[in-house]
């Protein structure tokens, strides 16, 4: 008998264990049947300077608010003023993303965040968030440099700028460039919150909750205090907010000993320089085809134009490349590089410096003019008078013979935001700018989200493999070489090389094709595969080589994915691959050279050929420089001088969608639970205090034996 | 610890001790003073030591009051002008919220 029992219950013990385990495999989660995450948010952050704050902020536990998509300007009247639901999280439409309409919403109450559709179906004709003049305070003219020119007096040159990106907005602004995403959040919009013949929406409404607390507040000389504050006295210290920094890419044709730094003798340096960032409202958002891909393409297609050349036939100067990171947010890369000079701590010094060639934004030249800008203000010194006249000189002759039409902007006129301007503040160095613009910038699109391949009229014809859109030539590809030659040769001319030479320097449109198709559509494709480092190669989509075209926004350091920015490690490894030659050497001695003073030394996947490839080690004399602002290495946080822009940090940053009740709904619930509380503890009450009654045993004898 | 089986000189020493204690800042022992022997010193039937104890507890009360008023008052203060404060208001605080000025 008792064996049968035991064998029972150890039955109903497993069953039990098996029902346990069913359910529990099988269990749903409550909150995935409440939210809907967002994934692939784009946010807009805070960032800092020496004095104000801008970007955007949430509360700390995220801001929700009742959808509601801006299509008309109903809408907005209903957001603002009529709404019976406020607060108001906007689902804004492209085309009412623009100064008035974004101040508006700042200075209601009624409205807890934004989240602006990306796309270019009513895309207005101009869209720039920068401002209308780039850099006012960090250029060169001031009230003690040509007063008269500071300021954009004489010439806007972002007049179409509305200055969107540097306002402080105290509710979160997120993008949504996913149509997919978007398309969810409009179905749940229709399914509950449209009106029925003009009367509003009833409860339940669905609702999204934008979270993107940020840490910094007020000002970078605020934050950097109470980090060093935390750093000294907390337990558990936090850092607020980090300086904007990354790398600058060099080179030159001819090599520096990078060991000994400070004034090289006998060494006369003509530099070409051009910007490797851009930025937009969202943060890690970039595209700056025309502010920068523009640029950047034409120089590395000079380089390799230059390269046979300068080693066949090497000219009288060392002609110095540079690409300069950081100059949308006050010429980070330029004023370090500068600064290093002044001090002796640069490969070079201001004295080696000959004359300069800055290439701006060339890419909307649809085949009309370019534009030499020099600074009116330098020519009161003769010797730079002469030099640049004879630089303009040179490179007219150069483009006549190249079918370009290239002249001078007015001769009052300053130079456009450009790194040229750090240079002169220092000393007056002969330089021009070359621009597609003759006053005003052409780009309606500057430093936005729709600066991208589409802006500069790149294309492909339909039904091109990857492999077969990377090489083919574009008009603007075709354009770009033709600009490349004319800086190519005129920088040859410009170190003193010969004449005669100057025919055998021609850009290839096929370099500047695939340039243009990797910085532009798509970076992953196999001529960066096959001159990037085998580990990240490798590492595929989880390194620099992710899908899509590369942003340009420069962003703090380290970064998850690697120590330098995904655009410079790509600058320095093309410039790697167009100057450098392959070496025999093994990859541990590739990364452990014995001298590392003129060159260095780059373990590359190498090119595939059916499919396989040895990798190779190249040596070129590219090199990266840190490029942080000279104010946080000075720790002059206010400084007037230098870039001080820092980026705040955060916790998280997300997005989710799902349904609210009415504020009466959960007051009642609220209520209801309180009360039953209140009930519970006074039925308690009673029952303890009564207790004999209720549970005492009628069957026992109160007569107790001694 | 009970009062009720202590003998009344040894809770006026108590008493006294706790009052004594208060002065090196710490208004936490007056305020528990005057918790603890308020029924002592008011509401039980008079004996001998009993006056020397309600003085310990009013003294204790009006100390503890002082304390009360300047805290409210500073605290008040520095929440509503740590912000504005800007550098001073950092160097006095032990933990600054993050994201609000």
């Amino acid at each position: 008998m008792r064996k049968m029992e035991d064998l029972i219950s150890i039955n109903c013990v497993k069953l039990l264990i098996i029902a346990l385990f069913y359910t529990c495999v099988s269990c749903s989660s409550v909150e995935q049947k409440i939210y809907v995450e967002l994934n692939d948010t784009v946010p807009c952050v805070r960032l800092l300077n020496a004095t104000h704050q801008i970007g955007c902020q949430s509360s700390m536990s995220g801001d929700t608010g009742v959808l509601h998509v801006l299509e008309s300007e109903d809408d907005l009247d209903w957001i603002l003023n009529t709404g019976p639901h406020p607060p108001y999280m906007i689902v804004m439409e492209t085309a009412f993303f623009n100064r008035s309409v974004m101040l508006r919403m700042k200075n209601s109450s009624r409205v807890s965040g934004v989240a602006v559709i990306v796309s270019k179906t009513g895309l207005a004709e101009n869209f720039s968030p920068h401002t209308t003049c780039p850099n006012q305070n960090t250029g060169v003219y001031s009230e003690d440099y040509g007063p008269e020119l500071a300021n954009c007096n004489v010439t806007a040159w972002n007049p179409l700028g509305n200055g969107l990106s540097y306002e402080d907005f105290s509710f979160p602004v997120f993008a949504l460039k996913d149509e997919n995403q978007t398309q969810v959040i409009r179905k749940c919009y229709e399914d509950h919150n449209l009106r029925v013949n003009g009367s509003a929406p009833q409860y339940p409404l669905c609702a999204m909750q934008l979270f993107s607390h940020m840490h910094a507040v007020t000002d970078t000389v605020t934050c950097m205090r109470r980090t060093d504050l935390q750093n000294r006295f907390s337990i558990n210290p936090e850092v607020l907010c980090d300086p904007l920094s990354d790398f600058n890419v060099w080179s030159s044709t001819r090599p520096l000993n990078n060991s000994a730094k400070g004034h090289k003798t006998n060494e006369s340096v003509v530099i070409a320089a051009t910007r490797l960032d851009g930025r937009s409202f969202f943060w890690d958002e970039a595209p700056a085809a025309e502010g920068t891909v523009s640029g950047i393409v034409t120089l590395l297609a000079a380089v390799h134009a230059l390269h046979p050349v300068t080693q066949q036939a090497p000219p009288l100067r060392n002609i110095f490349f540079t690409f300069f990171q950081g100059e949308a947010f006050d010429y980070i890369g330029s004023s370090k590089m500068v600064y290093d000079m002044e001090r002796n701590e640069f490969v070079i010094d201001l004295d080696n410096v000959h004359s300069m060639l800055e290439i701006g934004q060339v890419g909307l030249r649809s085949g009309r003019d370019l534009w030499m800008h020099s600074d009116p203000i330098s020519f009161k010194n003769n010797s730079v008078k002469d030099e640049v006249s004879l630089m303009m000189k040179n490179m007219q002759s150069v483009a006549a013979g190249l079918n370009i039409s290239l002249d001078e902007p007015p001769v009052t006129q300053p130079l456009p935001p450009s790194s040229l301007q750090r240079f002169l503040r220092v000393r007056p160095i002969p330089g021009l700018v070359l621009a597609d613009h003759r006053t005003s910038f052409i780009n309606r699109y500057y430093e936005s989200v729709y600066d991208d391949a589409e802006n500069l009229n790149v294309s492909y014809p339909p039904n091109l493999s990857p492999d077969e859109q990377l090489v083919f030539e574009t008009e603007e590809a075709k354009s770009l070489a033709e600009v490349a030659t004319l800086v190519a040769r005129s920088l040859y001319q410009q170190a003193g090389g010969e004449e005669r030479n100057l025919n055998n320097i021609t850009a290839d449109p096929k370099i500047v094709a695939q340039l243009l198709y990797g910085f532009l559509i798509q970076k992953n494709n196999s001529w960066f595969r096959s001159l990037l480092p085998p580990e990240v190669t490798k590492k595929g989509a989880n390194s620099i080589l992710s899908s899509g075209p590369p942003q340009f926004y420069i962003g703090v350091g380290p970064r998850n994915i690697g120590p330098v920015h995904s655009v410079t490690r790509f600058v320095q490894y093309i410039m790697a691959n167009l100057t450098g030659t392959v070496t025999n050497l093994t990859e541990t001695q590739c990364q452990n050279p014995e001298s590392k003073d003129l060159f260095s030394y780059f373990w590359v996947t190498g090119p595939s050929v059916n499919g396989s490839g040895e990798p190779l080690c190249v040596r070129a004399s590219v090199r990266l420089a840190k490029a942080v602002s000279p104010a946080f290495e000075r720790m002059e946080y206010g400084s007037r001088d230098y870039s001080t822009w820092t980026e705040s940090r955060w916790k998280s940053i997300r997005a989710r969608v799902f349904l609210v009740a009415s504020r009466e709904l959960e007051m009642l619930t609220l209520g209801v639970g309180v009360a039953v509380l209140l009930l519970s503890l006074l039925v308690t009450y009673f029952i303890s205090s009564k207790a004999e009654l209720l549970f005492s045993s009628s069957r026992e004898t109160p007569t107790t034996t001694y | 610890m009970n009062l009720e089986r202590i003998p009344n000189e040894e809770k006026l020493q108590l008493c006294r001790r706790y009052y004594l204690g208060g002065f090196a800042f710490l208004p936490f022992l007056w305020l528990v003073n005057v918790m603890w022997f308020f029924k002592e010193a008011f509401l039980k039937p008079a004996y001998t030591e009993q006056p020397q104890l309600k003085s310990y507890v009013k003294k204790s009360a009006m100390g503890l009051l002082l304390w009360v008023a300047v805290l409210t008052t500073w605290i008040t203060i520095f929440q509503h002008f740590r912000a504005r404060w800007g550098e001073v208001g950092d160097y006095l605080s032990f933990t600054i919220p993050l994201g609000t000025a």
